[in-house]
C-alpha cells in the first residue's frame, strides 16, 4: 500500500507540475459541455408552414393560429393551391397544413373533421421533432377550440392523440442534452488521461527501473489511478455546476448517489485507459486507441443522440460494455427523474462490475508483460 | 567467496534471434566487472535478464545467492530488494525536484522517513552534491543527474549495483568524476556491473566481458585480455605518405596494419622485428606502444568473424 501510495504521490506531483494537463482536465469538460450544450440543439424552430385553409371559418383560422402561436412554425398562405405538396418539393415550405371543407361544421356535429399536416420528410430529424410537438399543438388546438365547439354535440373532443412529455415538459433539449455531454466529455477525458500514463513510462524507459524495484502490478495499476480519479471527479464537479448555474438545470436527485455512481463510472474510464496504456505502451498508439474505443461509441451508441431502445437487437446488446451507456441512464435518472438508489441498482451494478474487470484486467496484462 | 552473481549457459531468444547466447561468468563482491561491446551486443538484455525484467530462454543465473526460478515472486522481490539499478534510458523524473524523486525511490523501497533522510545525507556527502534538494532535475547538468541517478539506485543500500552505460552522453570531465565514484563504491565492498561502450572506461574494470553478437567472445582483466590479444609488439605510426605504407604492408614482419585516426598501428612479427624497422624509419616517426582496449577489441571482434 505505501508503495501504491509513493506512485500516486508522484502522479500527482507530474500532473501539479504540469499546467496543460491540469487545464486540460480541468477546463476542457466544462468549454465542451458549455459549448455543445448551447449548440446541439433538438429543437426545430422557424419551420415554414404553408397553411391551405379550405374551410374559412373562424374554427378554421383558430386551428391555424394555434401552430402559429407554438413558435416552431412561421405561417404563411399555400402557394399551389391545386397540389400542395408541392410546397415541399419546391422546398417552399417545410411543413403544409391542410383543413378540410366544413371542418367546423364537422366538427360541431361530432363527425370526424379533417385536418393534414404534410411533413418533408427528407430532413427526419426535424420532421420527427414536429411530430413530438403535434401532441402539444393538438392540446392547444383543444383548448382553442372548444369554447367555439362547446354550443354543439361533440363532447369528448375531437382530439385523439394524446401523448404525454414527462420529466421534460417543455421538452427542453438543454436538460437532456447537458446531463449526457458531461457523460460523453468527462469520459473521454478519463480515459485519455490513464491512457497516457503507463505508456509514457513505458517509452521513456522509467517502466523499466520501477520494475527493477519490488512494487507489484497492482500496486502501480492503484497508484496510477487514484489522483485521476480525485482529477476526473473535480472535473464532473465542475461540469455539474455548470449545468446547475448556466443551463439552470433542476436537479431532482440525491447528490449522494450522483456523485457516487459517478466515482463508479469515472474509475471504470480511468481503468479502460488504463488497460489500454497497459497494452499497448506507445503514448501515440495509446492516445489513438483511445479515442476510437469511446468517442464515437459513447457518442453514438451510449443513448445519447439515439436510444439504446431504437438500435437493433445485436447493438443493443453490444452497448451493454459501454460505461457510458450505463452512466447515462443514471445521470438522466437522476438529474431529471429523482431516480433512487434502487431504482438504479442495474445499472449500478453494471458499472461496478465494470471497474472490478477493467482494473483487474490491466493488472494481469502487466504481470504478463513481465513474464515474457 | 559467493560470487554475487552467477550466471551459466544463460540464453534468451527472441522469435528466430538470439539475443543473448549461451553465455556464462561470475561476479564476485567488491568487483567492477564490465560488460563491453556494440549497442545491441546483448549488454542490456543481459542486465534485464539479471533483474527478472526478462524470462530467460535456457539456463541459470542467480543473484545475490539467489535464483529468480526459486518459490516465484519471493524470490524475485528478495533479489530485488538487493540489487541496484541505473538504467540507460532513464535516470531521474525531469519534473520532480532532487528530494522528490528521492522520496519516490524509498516508497517503492518501504524504507523509512528516517533511514531516508539518512541516506540522502551520506549519499550527497558521496556523491559531493551542494545544490539545493529541491531543485527541479530538468535544471541540473547532465553529469550531476548522472551521479543522483547513482545515489537513487544506491539508496536502499544494494549489495548489487547494475549500470547499463551510466556515462552515456557525459561530458569527459563529468565520465572521470562518475568513474572515481564507482571505485569508491567497489571499495567500500559493493559489486558493479557496469556496460559501457567507451573502451577507455573499460580500462577501469577489474575483469571485462567483451560481447558481440549475443556471445562474450573474451573474459579477463584488462591487461590479460592486452596479453592475450597482443602476444606481439604494437608499433604506433605517425602521419604517413601512401609510398612508406605501401612499403611497409610488403614487410613480411607486419602481420597487421591499420588505421588509427590520424595514425596506423602496426602489429609486428616479435621484439626483432621491431628493433630492425626503427631503424630504417626516420626517427620519431613510430614508437612502440601497449595495446589499448579498443585495439584488442578490434582484433577480437575479427577473429570472432574469422
Amino acid at each position: 500500500m505505501r508503495r501504491a501510495l509513493s506512485v500516486a504521490r508522484k502522479e500527482v506531483r507530474h500532473v501539479l507540475r504540469d499546467p496543460f494537463t491540469l487545464a486540460l482536465a480541468l477546463g476542457l469538460p466544462v468549454l465542451l459541455v458549455t459549448f455543445f450544450g448551447f449548440a446541439i440543439d433538438f429543437d426545430v424552430g422557424n419551420i415554414r408552414l404553408s397553411v391551405y385553409d379550405r374551410d374559412r371559418t373562424p374554427a378554421s383560422r383558430r386551428l391555424a393560429e394555434v401552430f402559429s402561436a407554438s413558435g416552431y412554425f412561421n405561417v404563411q398562405p399555400g402557394v399551389h393551391p391545386e397540389a400542395p405538396s408541392k410546397d415541399l418539393d419546391a422546398e417552399e415550405a417545410s411543413a403544409v397544413l391542410i383543413i378540410e371543407p366544413r371542418f367546423y361544421e364537422k366538427a360541431k356535429s361530432g363527425a370526424e373533421a379533417k385536418a393534414q399536416l404534410l411533413l418533408d420528410g427528407a430532413d427526419n430529424t426535424s420532421a420527427g421533432t414536429v411530430l413530438g410537438y403535434l401532441s402539444g399543438i393538438q392540446n392547444a388546438a383543444q383548448k382553442r377550440l372548444a369554447p367555439a365547439l362547446l354550443s354543439g354535440g361533440n363532447k369528448t373532443g375531437f382530439i385523439s392523440l394524446k401523448t404525454r412529455f414527462l420529466f421534460n415538459p417543455e421538452l427542453n433539449t438543454q436538460w437532456f442534452t447537458v446531463p449526457g455531454l458531461a457523460v460523453i466529455v468527462v469520459g473521454l477525458l478519463s480515459i485519455m488521461l490513464t491512457a497516457l500514463t503507463v505508456a509514457r513510462e513505458w517509452e521513456n524507459g522509467s517502466m523499466e527501473l520501477l520494475l527493477s524495484t519490488p512494487v507489484e502490478p497492482a500496486e502501480i495499476v492503484l497508484g496510477k489511478l487514484s489522483p485521476y480519479v480525485a482529477l476526473s471527479l473535480s472535473a464532473l464537479l465542475i461540469v455539474y455546476l455548470v449545468a446547475r448555474l448556466i443551463f439552470r438545470m433542476p436537479f431532482a436527485g440525491s447528490h449522494l448517489l450522483f456523485f457516487g455512481s459517478s466515482l463508479l463510472f469515472l474509475v471504470a474510464c480511468l481503468a479502460q485507459g488504463l488497460l489500454i496504456s497497459v497494452a499497448v505502451r506507445q503514448q501515440q498508439i495509446a492516445m489513438q486507441l483511445s479515442i476510437v474505443t469511446s468517442l464515437l461509441p459513447s457518442m453514438l451508441l451510449s443513448g445519447f443522440i439515439f436510444p439504446v431502445e431504437s438500435m437493433p437487437a445485436f447493438f443493443q446488446y453490444f452497448t451493454m460494455i459501454l460505461p457510458p451507456r450505463w452512466f447515462l441512464a443514471v445521470s438522466r435518472g437522476v438529474f431529471l427523474k429523482g431516480m433512487g438508489a434502487v431504482e438504479l441498482a442495474g445499472p449500478l451494478a453494471v458499472l461496478l462490475l465494470m471497474d472490478i474487470v477493467l482494473i483487474t484486467a490491466a493488472t494481469k496484462r502487466f504481470k504478463r508483460d513481465l513474464e515474457t | 567467496m559467493n560470487p554475487s552473481v552467477d550466471v551459466s549457459h544463460l540464453s534468451i531468444r527472441f522469435g528466430s534471434f538470439t539475443a543473448v547466447d549461451d553465455i556464462s561468468f561470475s561476479v564476485y563482491p567488491g568487483e567492477i566487472f564490465g560488460f563491453l561491446g556494440a549497442n545491441g551486443a546483448g549488454k542490456t538484455t543481459t542486465i534485464r535478464m539479471l533483474l527478472g525484467l526478462l524470462k530467460p530462454s535456457s539456463g541459470e543465473a542467480t543473484v545475490a545467492g539467489l535464483a529468480f526460478e526459486d518459490g516465484a515472486a519471493g524470490a524475485g522481490r528478495a533479489i530485488k530488494n538487493k540489487v541496484g539499478y541505473m538504467s540507460q534510458r532513464f535516470t531521474l523524473y525531469n519534473d520532480l525536484t532532487v528530494s522528490e524523486n528521492l522520496a519516490f525511490a524509498a516508497g517503492l523501497r518501504k524504507m523509512s522517513k528516517d533511514a531516508l533522510e539518512r541516506r540522502t545525507r551520506e549519499l550527497f556527502e558521496f556523491i559531493g552534491f551542494t545544490h539545493p534538494a529541491s531543485t527541479l532535475v530538468k535544471d541540473l547538468p547532465g553529469g550531476l543527474k548522472q551521479e543522483l541517478a547513482l545515489a537513487a539506485a544506491l539508496l536502499h543500500e544494494p549489495e548489487i549495483v547494475f549500470l547499463d552505460e551510466p556515462t552515456a552522453g557525459v561530458a569527459p570531465a563529468a565520465r572521470a568524476r562518475f568513474w572515481a565514484l564507482i571505485r569508491k563504491l567497489a571499495g567500500s565492498g559493493k559489486t558493479v556491473f557496469v556496460t559501457t561502450h567507451y573502451m577507455d572506461e573499460a580500462e577501469h574494470c577489474g575483469r571485462i566481458a567483451l560481447m558481440r553478437a549475443g556471445r562474450i567472445i573474451a573474459l579477463d582483466t584488462p591487461e590479460n585480455l592486452k596479453a592475450k590479444a597482443f602476444p606481439e609488439p604494437l608499433v604506433e605510426l605517425e602521419e604517413a605518405d601512401e609510398a612508406l605504407l605501401g612499403r611497409l604492408k610488403a614487410e613480411p614482419a607486419v602481420l597487421d596494419m591499420r588505421p588509427h585516426g590520424m595514425r596506423w598501428h602496426l602489429a609486428l612479427k616479435d621484439e626483432q622485428s621491431w628493433r630492425e624497422l626503427e631503424k630504417r624509419l626516420p626517427p620519431g616517426a613510430a614508437r612502440r606502444i601497449a595495446p589499448s582496449l579498443e585495439d584488442v577489441f578490434v582484433r577480437l571482434v575479427e577473429g570472432a568473424d574469422r
